[in-house]
């Protein structure tokens, strides 16, 4: 494994006219990684995969994948499996047929053609037309075309898109498997639930720009928590909130409980919440419950994106 | 382009294509070889251009002769098939697949080429062989002398025949191509492709005798027709030359700048 990333993107802009689909994005993404992009639909997310794949031509900027430029797709695509936009596939021929003519295109061995269809579980449907294959298999068939070649980056746009919750798992278990053993993928989604749990690396963007870029862990370490209060006796709850604001900090109440958002800096939120359960206790109120809680990592997305719009 | 040329025979040579291709190809050539020989006359009229005689079929090469003015009446039939095969990989999204395993899009699309008209060629060769044995069977009822179909002659003749249709079916393949390339969607494509190789050059023909020295398509029927009273087949392919080589350039510089989007 090199220490460069695996994925270098610089200034990348692509333009429609007046309208940037993406805008000066600047992110790096390291080797070895499972990175989710994530991203409203409209984001930019497959048209900055589009270019990363030498399909889409950019306005500006650059980027290097695996070490070339992005102007010189043909130094790089050999080491790179791709399912953009759809697996893309003929629908008239089987399974094997379709495989086939990829790895004759691409110079891979025909002989990892079973191999592939067997990771992505249509072994015994080889030999059924792909048009006849549901949406899920589309999706895993287009899968196994792109893993022929062994990549060292596998790109994966929406790969999830249109499957039932059966399939979006099953999806997930796949992209998870191929991400072990030190392959960098780059999968994307509109859902950042569907990648939070095989993903170890996150970019956000909207409306073409960078949001965020980093591991999952500081990600979540971006979403402020919020401390909740509930008095054992619901009439005490005003009382609560007095002795909470003559402590310092507003409290919001939501049903039975307050809810007490914790400050930008204030540091381990577990001392907040001890320093509040005291002033309660000071005041003769019995809490019935007090926890702190993380938003989800969903919750902490739209935050931020709608965050980056204002 | 090598990769490409092999990755695209796998599609050609699959059980299916090759059986429909062979039934067309036999229909062809039972009905080309009845329709010529039964339209065959004694002496062309003015407004029959394409029209053959008792007199050409008889002689060495007129067992293939048959073949070549059946295979003029079949252009606009085959241009669309080129267009409908271009266009359906940038509607399916297949296009992109390719790009993806071969950037090289000028070898991407050389190759393609190259493996659809070997495909051709070998299908040309067999339909030609039909013909001529179709017209062989049917040419006494109508008159035709055979005697000399299978001298030395006749082999020679049957060769230019053959290397006559491969160049008109190079033609359509690289125009189909173009267009293919240009409009990108099937249905836009075959619109585009039928209304002007069928309609568009025939109702220009009917009101302006010198169309086909202009047009490609009909250019390309005379050429494969061996040559018409209005046009030879020396002008005809010198037309479709320039057609041919400026369709190629510009699809090939079209593909190899424009954004794969579908």
């Amino acid at each position: 494994m090199t220490t460069s990333p695996a994925v270098v993107i610089d200034g990348l802009t692509k333009r429609y006219g007046s309208r940037a689909a993406v805008d000066a994005l600047t992110v790096d993404i390291p080797y070895g990684v499972t990175a989710g992009f994530v991203g409203p639909n409209g984001a930019g997310k497959t048209t900055t995969m589009a270019m990363l794949l030498g399909l889409v031509r950019p306005t500006a900027g650059g980027g290097e994948v695996l070490g070339s430029p992005i102007s010189r797709p043909e130094r790089y695509l050999g080491r790179v499996g791709a399912l953009v936009e759809g697996p893309g596939l003929w629908p008239a021929l089987t399974a094997t047929e379709n495989v086939a003519v990829v790895a004759r295109l691409a110079g891979h061995d025909p002989a990892r053609i079973p191999w592939a269809l067997d990771l992505v579980g249509l072994g015994e449907r080889a030999g059924d037309r792909y048009g006849s294959y549901s949406l899920g298999m589309k999706q895993r068939l287009g899968i196994a075309a792109a893993l022929l070649g062994d990549p060292e980056l596998l790109v994966l746009d929406e790969p999830t898109n249109g499957l039932d919750p059966v399939g979006i798992i099953d999806m997930r278990d796949l992209i998870g498997r191929l991400g072990a053993g030190g392959r960098t993928v780059l999968v994307s989604s509109h859902l950042l639930g569907e990648l939070e749990q095989v993903c170890d690396w996150l970019i956000v963007i909207d409306q073409g720009r960078l949001v965020y870029a980093g591991d999952l862990a500081g990600f979540a370490a971006t979403a402020a928590p919020d401390i909740v209060l509930a008095p054992a006796d619901v009439g005490h709850l005003l009382r609560l909130a007095d002795v909470l604001s003559g402590s310092g900090v507003e409290a919001g109440r939501d049903g039975d409980r307050l809810v007490v958002p914790v400050p930008d800096g204030h540091g381990d939120p577990r001392a907040l919440a001890g320093a509040l359960n005291h002033a309660a206790a000071s005041a003769g109120i019995v809490l019935s419950e007090l926890h702190v809680r993380r938003p989800t990592l969903e919750a902490n997305y739209l935050s931020l994106v709608e965050g980056a719009r204002r | 382009m090598i990769a490409t040329y092999r990755a695209e025979l796998v599609r050609l040579l699959r059980r299916r294509v090759v059986l429909v291709t062979a039934v067309v190809a036999v229909v062809f050539a039972v009905g080309g070889a009845a329709i010529v020989t039964a339209a065959a006359t004694t002496t062309v009229h003015p407004g029959e251009p394409r029209a053959v005689t008792i007199g050409a079929l008889s002689a060495a090469s007129g067992g293939t002769d048959v073949f070549r003015v059946a295979a003029s009446f079949a252009g606009t039939f085959l241009f669309v098939v080129f267009v409908g095969l271009m266009a359906a990989d940038f509607s399916r999204g297949t296009m992109r697949t390719m790009v993806l395993r071969q950037p090289r899009r000028v070898a991407l699309l050389a190759g393609k080429l190259a493996a659809t008209l070997s495909f051709a060629a070998v299908t040309l060769a067999a339909t030609e062989a039909m013909t001529w044995l179709a017209a062989r069977a049917l040419a006494p009822g109508q008159g035709i002398a055979t005697s000399a179909w299978t001298s030395l002659d006749g082999l020679t003749g049957a060769l230019a025949d053959y290397g006559a249709a491969l160049v008109w079916i190079t033609g359509y393949a690289i125009l189909g191509m173009a267009v293919g390339v240009l409009l990108r969607s099937v249905a836009l494509a075959l619109a585009v492709g039928i209304a002007w190789a069928g309609p568009v050059e025939h109702i220009v023909q009917n009101g302006w005798a010198a169309a086909p020295k202009v047009f490609p398509g009909l250019s390309l029927e005379a050429f494969v027709a061996g040559g018409t009273t209005e046009i030879s087949a020396a002008r005809s392919l010198a037309t479709v030359a320039v057609y041919v080589i400026t369709a190629a350039v510009i699809a090939a510089v079209t593909f190899a700048r424009r954004d794969v989007t579908a």
